[in-house]
């Protein structure tokens, strides 16, 4: 066997063993921006809890239901050659499960709101309950009338069997223009 | 496949697989209204403090417009066959500042395999200034992107195969109900445990044998032609068409390397 096939097969004996045993997490500023140099390629490997983030708002003195804000489009076909409105959801959901993993790490006590993870969700949760969308989508799954204050939650949530856990509650918050 | 045959392919791809990135970006201009730079730049670390002065330059209003146009336009030049160290690079860089732009990805892995592209043409570029052998830098930059694609099939690959919720077929499920053109229908056939399982193991043990690619160029044709299957179906029902875009570029490289 020639030397180039020894060593394929040495490489990916080696990618194999890694991937049995525990892998130790190595964070930091840098590393989170530039992690893209060191990609993992675990996609959908493991089935567990999911952060949702819902929203409510304040019309009239009246709060309504709280409504998930979750990336649900229609497909088009065209949406394989381009398709921002999809991207951009996919990123604001990514945002969140960056937002629950900083809530995690943060120590007890600590105030969230220092985060900024904590400031892009609030502008999410804002855009949502102001009727905002993914291009042509609504990020909420229902008509509310215009709203002088909203609230948002980070729920962690498992699907099967379903479960949910209120992670974080905001204080209420005006919106603005 | 010839070098000169996966060279220009290889480029072709890359630079249209950028050309369809960058103009989602310049649509996301107008539609990202959730995104915020002077919220995110307090995420930069301080030290050295000449990068969030530069970053406040190139990642918002006309700076950041301007950087999207140079991609646009080293995108185009790729496309067309033409690349010299200096355009590998600034695509490099581009590549980088998007980057901080976007919290260290937008769309996550096909933002990592983009970047392994472009590292691969920085590599293939920079070899060949130093050594004054372009086939030879070609060679290094090829072989870079082969070793990260065929390694992202077989750890993702295996990672599921050594999860008992991928191997019973459950898993599945949960994602595609969970995708943004989820959910499936009640009635759909992912739905049925049997076919649940058997679609589950088809694919994973696909990802997990793709490096026998390597060892022979008909299966590396075979493992290459499948693959866009596979993507097609991961844009349907996930919506993640950069993944399909960002992999099929970097085939040709496959079927370079690929022994015999």
């Amino acid at each position: 066997m020639e030397l180039t096939a020894v060593l394929i097969l040495a490489y990916f004996a080696l990618l194999f063993l890694t991937l049995r045993g525990r892998s130790r997490v190595i964070q930091g500023p840098w590393l989170f921006f530039l992690r893209a140099f060191f990609p993992n390629w675990k996609f959908f490997h493991a089935v567990g809890h999911v952060p949702h983030v819902y929203v409510r708002g304040e019309s009239a003195g009246v709060w309504t239901d709280w409504h998930l804000v979750y990336p649900r489009l229609r497909r088009r076909w065209h949406h394989v050659f381009h398709n921002p409105a999809v991207n951009l959801a996919l990123s604001h959901q990514n945002l969140v499960d960056h937002f629950a993993s900083d809530l995690n790490g943060l120590p007890d006590g600590a105030d969230a709101s220092q985060l900024a993870t904590y400031q892009l969700v609030t502008r999410l949760a804002h855009q949502a309950i102001r009727g905002d969308g993914w291009g042509s989508t609504p990020m909420i799954d229902a008509a509310l009338p215009p709203v002088q204050r909203f609230q948002f939650e980070l729920r962690m949530e498992l699907p099967e069997p379903a479960h949910s856990e209120l992670m974080l509650r905001s204080p209420e918050l005006a919106v603005w223009d | 496949m010839e070098l000169h045959t996966a060279v220009r392919a290889f480029m072709a791809l890359l630079g249209w697989s950028l050309l369809l990135q960058t103009l989602e970006f310049w649509r996301l201009l107008r539609m990202d209204r959730v995104g915020s730079w002077s919220i995110q730049r307090t995420e930069v670390p301080a030290r050295p403090a000449w990068v969030r002065p530069l970053l406040d330059q190139v990642l918002q209003g006309s700076g950041y417009q301007g950087l999207l146009i140079l991609r646009l336009v080293l995108a185009l030049t790729l496309l067309a066959g033409w690349v010299h160290v200096s355009s590998a690079l600034l695509l490099f860089v581009t590549s980088v500042l998007l980057l901080f732009r976007w919290r260290g990805a937008f769309n996550g892995g096909s933002d990592f395999m983009t970047l392994v592209g472009v590292s691969g043409l920085l590599i293939a570029q920079g070899v060949a200034s130093i050594t004054g052998e372009a086939e030879q830098g070609w060679r290094a930059g090829l072989w870079y992107v082969t070793v990260y694609v065929v390694s992202s099939y077989f750890v993702s690959g295996w990672v599921k195969l050594l999860r008992p919720e991928w191997r019973s077929g459950r898993a599945m499920t949960i994602f595609l109900d969970g995708g943004v053109y989820g959910p499936l229908s009640p009635h759909s056939v992912y739905r049925h445990p049997t076919v649940a399982r058997l679609v589950s193991w088809t694919f994973t043990v696909w990802e997990g044998c793709f490096p026998l690619a390597l060892f022979d160029v008909r299966i590396a044709w075979f493992m290459c032609c499948v693959a866009p299957v596979f993507h097609f179906l991961v844009y349907w029902y996930f919506g993640l068409n950069r993944f399909f875009w960002a992999w099929l570029a970097t085939y040709p490289a496959v079927l370079y390397c690929a022994l015999g």
